[in-house]
């Protein structure tokens, strides 16, 4: 039980990490339809921006504490949103409304040419951090088994929902929400409607930049330890996350990477580690054969 | 013109603006680790003027230059030339493929080279098939590869078959794979396919990773049984059953590679002869008509998913084949082969080359794998112009090379369809 | 044989396609309301009724791209015996002998029209070639197969008009004239019913005399050389071609029957005319 009860929270921080860069997924499904490969390397380069400004700001002992953490997220988000909207101007805008696979083709160039760039610009070799946050809290304890939550576990979970709310309220109460939206529906209807939608689209991957960059950070804290290649696979499992949900939901991207969290921790603690991407992977397969839409996809249906 | 001049340096201006943001901190700031474990900064702005400088002259010379992508695909008129000069170019570059080895001034690195452009060769003809023809996107197509692989290596291995016994094995049990892991899929919309096959590429590499008994995990399998010229086999004792001495030849190990050379083009060769005949049969145009409308298609009575089947476990087989051959002329494999990588370079060979097409196939395979090899003394700098150049000629050629489509039956004279009628598939 | 082929437009011909019942309700929607009526062989009938009036609902579940909810689709095949459509996979609706044009054309735009025409035979062409396996290694019966194959396309790509642009892609042909290779494509099909899905949307009017003229043909088996008589189903919102060419009218309104019979009766039914012109049927 007390075991059970630690994995489901280790479970829920990483899935907040995996439900962070799933928005991101599903944004950009949503509005131009596309596998946004590079996705999960704009991850990655959030976490190295991470890395850098936290060797920058804190071990170079310009600020200390939770102040200092701010900042670091500050600096992170902005020059990973840069990333995300220079991948978009170079990779996919020439491409827009062109055939359905040349973008994803470029997507993966995009997503090459990342992770090459990082390990020539920042090495091959991996990083490691020291603990920034550290302590925690005891939760229960059954005969030896102690349930932790750990500082940087609730660290993740306030910070994830801080900034899922902040990003709910920007899509559904603001101009630039309305506009995502009405470009999601149907960009030409929307550009009719005198919508910018190369700009909205723009606004699209910066925001999901945003976001991958908060998951690189929360990431780099928890774990301590990064390279130019964590994008890869954090980047498939997010978007399993976001297909899981149903593309193109929201919630269902949080909810779909809480899941493959959850599954992932559950499986490692109780099955085989080795095994818990096939475990991941799996359940991605069924759910799709069974339930085409995901869990909280729009039924699409068909028109003949 | 002073204008246009203007508005390009501004251009440049900000585009260089934006560079400055991008590697400020990843160039300018390297992170790397000190003797007692710390991390600490090294400062290169340097290299991020450097890098600025060369934005802004790029930058400016694009938009100078007027590069502008093409907006789709190509007028009729350039389509048939560009099918004339195929039907030019597809005899010339196989005479050329076949005369290769006595070519002077070809050495063991050069056949090597065109093994390995080859293996490329015939693995995107095998993938064209799904992704070109059927229009289904797989991202996992180095799944069938692997199988083909280990299905050799095992069953030498274990049961000691030869390579001829082993090689349609392995290509019976990937396209046995291709109907398994694609009969509950088949059905699923485009990106969900493409992801779903991702997943079954990784779960098959993570299995081959961790199934330590039976391959070996990460440590690969090694002692693969090299193949034989029909049972002569090729060593430099120049004993009278290896081949040098049944032919009477001087013992040389350029005779393998020379064999290994043929053998692949041969398997190439059938790949492109059973597409090309496919094609034209009712199978191969069922394939295209499922690229182009599958409700069209149900209407007209075609089974949908056992077409699909069709196409991915053919192209599966093709996959196995070479993995197959990949297994006898490395002899050691381990699962690092076989990662997400080489399906997308693969994938990327398809789309490049113009979907279906097979002459674009070969030309793309050519010069990404022949360019990435002459690229090898830029180290990890290589794979960057890898990716950088997918993206570049997608950009420029969003269709790829030859964006055209041949007809598969014609009253009259052959006409190549204009890309910009063919529409490449939701499966 | 076709000595028991009824004369086109006599009441005396049997049913082709009997609907009973037919009900479909998407979640709370209930779309086709227990809807039944006959078609009959050698008839050319027209499904029609007011926007949302469910026909293509009906029309979808007769070639099976929806499963009805209840009701049955039965269809009397020509060697006799009934298909229970409902009960079919849609491919195999198609395999039984419904043929079907969509509202917003779906031909397959890269192919030529020859290619076309060519795939709509794909289940007779595909059992020659044994499977693909006989054809790849080139035996001779599937020559044959093929060589007739063209032939018929051949003669509906007459019958069309289109013989000029058999090589040319369909996506390039003008709009009435994928029309036209649509119709070609389902009886290519050789089907026993053909179902046209507003085959008349976005015609000129010559265009549209033309359909008429090439539907009648259709019926009696007149169209294309070596051509039978098939019986249609058609979704049509231009009352001209409806009344003109119709031997037998059915008309929804709001999922149900209103009112079925020969053109001249249906045009002056009292229920017909309140449902067109959108009037109180209680007044």
């Amino acid at each position: 039980m007390a075991y059970a009860l630690q994995q489901l929270i280790n479970g829920v921080s990483l899935g907040m990490i995996y439900g962070l860069i799933a928005v991101g997924y599903t944004m950009v499904y949503g509005i131009i339809g596309m596998i946004n490969f590079a996705h999960g390397d704009i991850f990655m380069i959030g976490a190295f921006i991470a890395l850098i400004s936290i060797v920058m700001v804190i071990s170079g002992g310009f600020m200390e504490g939770p102040g200092a953490l701010l900042l670091v997220l500050a600096i992170c988000m902005a020059f990973t949103a840069l990333y995300g909207w220079t991948v978009e101007r170079v990779a996919y805008r020439p491409l827009r409304g062109s055939f359905r696979l040349a973008p994803l083709i470029s997507a993966i160039g995009m997503s090459i040419v990342l992770q090459n760039y990082v390990q020539i610009a920042q090495g091959a070799r991996v990083k490691p951090l020291e603990p920034q946050v550290t302590g925690g809290f005891e939760i229960m304890r059954e005969g030896n088994f102690v349930v932790q939550l750990s500082n940087i576990q609730i660290l993740i979970i306030m910070t994830t929902l801080a900034v899922l709310a902040i990003f709910t309220w920007l899509v559904t109460k603001t101009p630039l929400g309305r506009a995502m939206r009405a470009c999601e529906q149907d960009r030409r209807m929307a550009s009719l409607l005198g919508i910018d939608t190369d700009r909205t689209i723009s606004l699209t991957f910066v925001i999901g930049a945003s976001l991958a960059a908060v998951a690189g950070t929360l990431y780099l804290l928890r774990y301590g330890v990064i390279d130019f290649y964590i994008g890869f696979l954090a980047g498939v499992k997010a978007f399993t996350a976001a297909v899981l949900g149903g593309i193109g939901s929201l919630p269902g991207a949080v909810l779909g990477g809480l899941l493959i969290g959850l599954i992932e921790t559950f499986w490692s603690a109780y099955f085989s580690v080795q095994y818990k991407d096939v475990a991941a992977f799996s359940i991605l397969a069924l759910t799709l054969i069974f339930l085409p839409t995901g869990l909280l996809g729009r039924q699409e249906v068909e028109k003949v | 013109m002073i204008a246009r001049l203007g508005g390009a340096i501004r251009d440049a201006a900000l585009a260089t603006l934006v560079a400055f943001g991008l590697f400020v901190v990843m160039v300018g700031l390297r992170t790397d680790v000190a003797p007692g474990g710390e991390l600490f900064l090294r400062q290169r702005w340097a290299d991020v003027a450097l890098l600025c400088a060369l934005v802004f002259a790029g930058r400016l010379l694009v938009s100078l230059w007027g590069l502008r992508p093409h907006s789709l695909g190509q007028s009729p008129g350039r389509a048939a030339l560009t099918a004339k000069l195929g039907t030019f170019f597809a005899p010339a570059l196989l005479a050329f493929a076949l005369v290769l080895p006595f070519v002077p001034g070809i050495g063991r690195y050069e056949l090597d080279l065109g093994i390995l452009v080859l293996t490329y060769v015939m693995l995107g003809w095998g993938l064209n098939i799904v992704v070109g023809l059927a229009g289904l996107l797989d991202l996992g197509y180095v799944a069938f590869y692997a199988v083909g692989a280990y299905s050799y290596a095992l069953l030498a291995e274990n049961f000691g078959f030869s390579f001829w016994i082993c090689l349609p094995l392995a290509g019976i049990l990937a396209a046995f794979w291709g109907i398994l892991l694609g009969f509950p899929v088949l059905r699923l919309r485009g990106d969900y396919l493409a992801i779903v096959t991702l997943a079954f590429g990784e779960i098959i590499r993570i299995v081959l990773l961790n199934w330590t008994e039976l391959t070996n995990g990460p440590n690969g399998m090694t002692g693969i049984p090299r193949p034989t010229f029909f049972g002569l086999p090729f060593s430099m004792s120049g004993e009278p059953d290896t081949f040098a001495g049944f032919f009477g030849l001087e013992p040389s190990p350029i005779h393998r590679v020379i064999f290994l050379y043929y053998l692949i083009l041969v398997l190439a060769l059938l790949t492109n002869w059973v597409t090309i005949r496919i094609r034209r049969q009712p199978i191969g145009r069922a394939w295209e008509a499922l690229r182009e409308d599958e409700i069209a298609c149900r209407a007209l009575g075609i089974n949908v998913t056992a077409t699909k089947l069709t196409a991915f476990a053919l192209g599966a087989m093709f996959g196995g084949f070479a993995g197959a051959f990949f297994a006898t002329r490395q002899g050691f494999i381990s699962p690092e082969s076989f990662t997400f990588i080489e399906s997308a370079i693969i994938l990327a060979i398809v789309v490049l080359g113009g979907m279906g097409s097979q002459i674009g196939v070969a030309v793309a395979a050519i010069v990404m794998i022949g360019g990435f090899e002459l690229f090898r003394d830029l180290e990890e700098w290589r794979m960057l112009v890898f990716g950088a150049a997918m993206v570049v000629i997608m950009v420029l050629r969003p269709r790829g090379l030859v964006g055209s489509r041949t007809p598969s039956i014609a009253l009259g004279e052959r006409r190549a369809v204009s890309a910009a009628h063919v529409s490449e598939g939701k499966g | 044989m076709s000595a028991q082929l009824a004369m086109p437009g006599t009441a005396s011909a049997g049913p082709i396609l009997e609907v009973d019942a037919l009900t479909m309700r998407f979640g709370g929607l209930l779309a086709v309301d227990a809807v039944s009526f006959t078609a009959r062989r050698g008839d050319i009938t027209a499904l029609i009724g007011p926007n949302g009036a469910g026909k293509t609902t009906v029309f979808n579940c007769i070639t099976g791209f929806y499963r009805p909810t209840a009701g049955a689709l039965r269809l009397h095949r020509d060697r006799g015996g009934v298909a229970e459509l409902q009960r079919l996979k849609d491919h195999n609706i198609a395999r039984a002998g419904v043929a079907r044009t969509f509202q917003n054309i779906r031909l397959f735009p890269g192919m030529t029209a020859l290619e076309n025409l060519l795939i709509a035979q794909h289940v007779v062409l595909n059992a020659a070639t044994g499977f693909g396996i006989g054809a790849l290694l080139g035996l001779g019966g599937y020559r044959a197969a093929e060589a007739a194959a063209v032939g018929r396309a051949t003669a509906w790509l007459r019958a069309t008009g289109l013989i000029e642009r058999a090589d040319d892609p369909a996506g390039a042909l003008p709009y009435g004239a994928q029309r036209r290779l649509e119709i070609a494509r389902a009886m290519c099909t050789a089907p026993a019913l053909l179902c046209l899905d507003e085959p008349a949307a976005g015609l000129n009017p010559r265009e549209s005399e033309e359909l008429a003229t090439l539907l009648r043909a259709i019926r009696d088996g007149a169209a294309a050389e070596g051509a039978a008589p098939t019986s249609v189903l058609l979704i049509e919102h231009d009352m001209g071609i409806v009344m003109g060419i119709s031997d037998h009218v059915v008309v929804l309104d709001h999922g149900k029957k209103i009112a079925e019979g020969p053109p001249i009766v249906v045009r002056n039914d009292r229920h017909v005319i309140a449902a067109y012109l959108g009037e109180d049927e209680e007044a």
